[in-house]
């Protein structure tokens, strides 16, 4: 990997004891949705990836022949990293467990490292469990801090709670988070949005309705609207912000690789996940590759979002 | 207090205590001078200090308060911004290779309130070498302009650790660890040359010049890495000065589950050595209270932070515990504040209860909010204390007035009502977070004075007889070693604190400033480094 080579996107997944973290994490590793996903893990023992899918294990790293690995996060991160840079142009992006009481938005910090870029952090909330802990005074300031800064705050267990745990813990996270709150479970590409680049987006020209997402860089969802859209040109830096706040409410993923006309010779990279808007840059431009793509939840309206991503430029 | 003029050692064990005479008719032997006019006291254990205790000496001194290093240099405090800005200096003078970065740690602009130590004044000494200077607390560091553009630190970089100025530039300031590593190699080789052999003999050094004889690392090797192990066990031969407990961090570093590590840590127990112990593991509950991190009960925080944090969910300690506990290994687990305490007391009561076990000698580590009523609940569940009686110098100040106030200060490392309540008491210095030296933690034990002359809590001091019993054998006692160490007795490892002069003698408020000689280990003396002062 070259330095110019494209950092690869680091999202934290947080969420107190009983959140679904490891069901999820091995429903990252078992359904990955195309995307070769690097997991970062605290324990081993909580994976449970059937034998006949590993490819290769090592001391801290287990090689999955779908592409994924699976790294234990030693006492020292900053190593932890420097191994999974080690695979970075054999994996797409990198999800990093987060423990039960730990603070998903400082580990977040870590997504700054070279290498990398920071990809959203998601807290998983427990319908049947999260109103008493709220409150426990052992722990009830740690879990409201973890939604408080999450970008995204994904129900867990929705097949199990009630109709009123579900609605009263929403009204509960709307009271205190920022967050975009959302039902789970959600498919990969939906939860950590798409990733690769190119985007592999088909053109379309501002004027025209945007395409459907091409289905190859990220997998169509029956639920979930997906479009994406090629940009021309530079874009100026104030449309930028102008855009990302005016994005309709069903956004819970945006990814855009775009030229700015004050950087028109570096790549900028722009991330939505849920409530947050990430600007980076992430090497040199390269021609025709500009292009944005959407996710948004199952009901938004098509209008809305063709009429939104038409407005970039 | 018994005493006696000579003792007798063979093989390196205490063999009989006495007068010369006697002990020269009885056992014969030849009869050693060397230390006619010295106080010899039983070897001083030092419960709970860290592995870079020395290694950290390998690097540039810029302190508020004057040290001593393992080789005897004085360094003395930097106590004004240009202090800093010429010990850097003269370290840069003395470094060859132009690539080779300048690391140098001790940093605590708390000391120059209102003003802002950042690149400008590193960009003083050089524009052209590296330059990062640690924090005090270790969670932070200032670095120069040539290791940011290196490093590739610059506008650009968006990162809530690494503050900008009003021209959008970094600072140079890197908070916490995340923003710490963008240092790159620069970060990497300040943390990893801690671990090497060097760093390992340097603790040695640093342990004898202050008179300790055996240390506890509490979990700062990773003790499954056998590349570790045999490096614990190759150098400290038996011309090592120190005896180490090795305490497993089992917090981080149990890849494979509580239950394997236990496993792995019974069957490391059976290559202990003389000089070196096994089979104990340290987990940690909160954060520091100087760092506003340590978990408090109400009220809180006098400045009004938020809580602390958790390092283990207060639900998963006893599960935590469990597998270590079942295994007869020693747990010792790092809790601050008193709320920390409250739910390593709830594991525990649910540990002991479901698998008793009478003589266990787990402890709490720094203890230092603990409650007259928590200590009667460690005295149920036969725990120990090991308090952090130095903070009462190093942040005594600080406690009174930003992090707890007054009243709460002075009821902190409360060693007096873990004795009266009977309590196994030992004190320590978390060496390099302080000093290491028994006699520095003793002295703020019995005199509990903070450096601003208040004196914190009167009603917690103990004796020095008492703080002499906490830090020889009541450490001895919580590393489940005073079979072999923590008084001079027959049978035991010749294990001496060699001084100049008797703390029972001088004035309690001079304690700290008895001359150490040396020491003595498994019979062989150590004389202490020759103290320079440059």
């Amino acid at each position: 990997m070259t330095p110019e080579a494209a950092r690869l996107p680091l999202t934290v997944i947080g969420g107190y004891l009983g959140a679904g973290k490891t069901t999820l994490l091995n429903r990252l590793l078992a359904n990955p949705d195309g995307q070769r996903i690097a997991v970062l893990v605290n324990d081993f023992g909580e994976i449970d990836i059937d034998g006949r899918l590993l490819n290769s294990t090592t001391d801290n790293v287990l090689r999955l022949a779908n592409g994924c690995i699976c790294c234990s996060v030693a006492d020292n991160f900053a190593e932890t990293l420097e191994t999974v840079r080690g695979f970075a142009d054999r994996i797409d992006r990198v999800v990093v467990e987060v423990s039960g009481v730990g603070q998903p938005h400082k580990v977040a910090q870590w997504g700054h490292s070279p290498g990398f870029s920071p990809d959203g952090i998601v807290v998983l909330v427990d319908p049947l469990s999260i109103l008493s802990r709220a409150t426990d005074p052992y722990i009830g300031d740690t879990v409201i801090s973890q939604v408080t800064r999450a970008d995204l705050v994904v129900i867990s267990r929705t097949d199990i709670a009630n109709v009123d745990e579900l609605e009263a813990t929403e009204a509960w996270l709307d009271n205190v988070t920022d967050a975009t709150v959302l039902r789970g479970p959600l498919p990969t590409a939906v939860l950590l949005g798409p990733v690769s680049r190119p985007l592999g987006v088909d053109y379309c020209p501002p004027s025209k309705e945007p395409t459907p997402g091409s289905g190859t860089a990220e997998p169509q969802h029956a639920d979930h609207v997906t479009l994406s859209r090629r940009l021309d040109g530079p874009i100026s830096r104030p449309s930028i912000e102008t855009w990302t706040r005016a994005r309709p409410s069903g956004v819970i993923r945006a990814k855009g690789l775009i030229r700015v006309d004050d950087r028109p010779n570096d790549r900028t990279v722009l991330q939505i996940c849920g409530s947050s808007t990430m600007v980076s840059v992430d090497g040199p431009w390269d021609d025709g590759e500009d292009a944005v793509v959407a996710i948004a939840l199952p009901g938004t309206p098509r209008a809305a979002l063709v009429k939104w991503l038409n407005l970039l430029g | 207090m018994p005493s006696g003029s000579a003792i007798a050692v063979r093989h390196g064990r205490f063999l009989a205590v006495g007068e010369v005479d006697e002990l020269a008719d009885v056992y014969g032997g030849t009869v050693d001078y060397t230390l006619a006019d010295k106080v010899l006291l039983p070897g001083f254990v030092e419960a709970h200090s860290h592995k870079d205790t020395g290694g950290i000496w390998q690097f540039t001194y810029v302190g508020f308060e004057a040290r001593r290093g393992p080789n005897g240099r004085l360094w003395r405090g930097c106590t004004t911004f240009d202090a800093v800005i010429d010990r850097l200096r003269e370290a840069d003078r003395l470094l060859d290779d132009p690539d080779e970065p300048l690391l140098a740690w001790g940093l605590d602009p708390i000391f120059w309130p209102g003003e802002r130590f950042d690149r400008r004044q590193l960009d003083a000494v050089s524009t052209t070498r590296r330059i990062f200077v640690a924090h005090s607390n270790m969670h932070l560091a200032t670095v120069n302009s040539a290791l940011m553009e290196q490093e590739g630190i610059g506008p650009d970089t968006v990162a809530e650790g690494v503050p900008k100025d009003d021209s959008g530039l970094p600072t140079g300031e890197l908070q916490e660890f995340p923003a710490m590593a963008l240092a790159g190699q620069t970060f990497r080789s300040f943390f990893g040359r801690t671990q090497s052999d060097e760093s390992v003999l340097m603790f040695g050094q640093a342990a004898r010049n202050v008179g300790v004889t055996t240390v506890a690392d509490l979990g700062t090797s990773n003790l499954l890495d056998e590349a570790v192990i045999r490096q614990w066990i190759g150098l400290a031969d038996e011309t090592f000065p120190m005896r180490t407990a090795m305490f497993h961090g089992a917090l981080m570093s149990a890849p494979d589950g509580d239950e394997a590590c236990a496993a792995a840590m019974v069957d490391l127990r059976r290559r202990s050595t003389d000089r070196v112990r096994f089979g104990n593991v340290k987990l940690l509950m909160d954060g520091s209270i100087q760092g506003g991190t340590a978990r408090l009960r109400w009220p809180g925080y006098l400045h009004g932070g938020p809580n602390g944090i958790w390092l283990i969910a207060p639900e998963q300690v006893a599960e935590r515990i469990s597998p270590y506990h079942r295994a007869g290994l020693l747990v010792h687990t790092h809790a601050n504040g008193d709320q920390a305490v409250d739910a390593l007391l709830d594991a525990f009561d649910q540990v002991q209860t479901a698998n008793p076990l009478p003589d266990h000698r787990h402890t709490i580590q720094h203890c230092q909010m603990t409650t007259p009523g928590q200590y009667r609940r460690m005295k149920a569940l036969g725990m120990c204390a090991n308090v952090f009686s130095n903070h009462t110098w190093f942040w005594g100040d600080q406690h009174r007035t930003i992090t707890v106030g007054p009243d709460r200060a002075a009821r902190m490392n409360a060693a007096r009502t873990a004795l009266d309540i009977g309590v196994p008491l030992s004190m320590h210095s978390d060496s390099p977070v302080t000093p290491l030296g028994p006699l520095h933690v003793a002295w703020a034990a019995v005199n509990r004075q903070t450096p601003k002359g208040e004196i914190m809590g009167e009603h917690e001091r103990i004796t020095v007889a008492e703080a002499m019993h906490a830090v020889t054998m009541g450490a001895a006692w919580q590393l489940r070693m005073d079979d072999a160490i923590g008084s001079i007795t027959p049978q035991k490892f010749a294990d001496c604190t060699v001084l100049e002069a008797d703390p029972f003698e001088v004035d309690p408020l001079e304690l700290r400033d008895i001359p150490v000689w040396g020491t003595m280990s498994g019979g062989v003396l150590h004389e202490g480094s020759p103290q320079t002062d440059a």
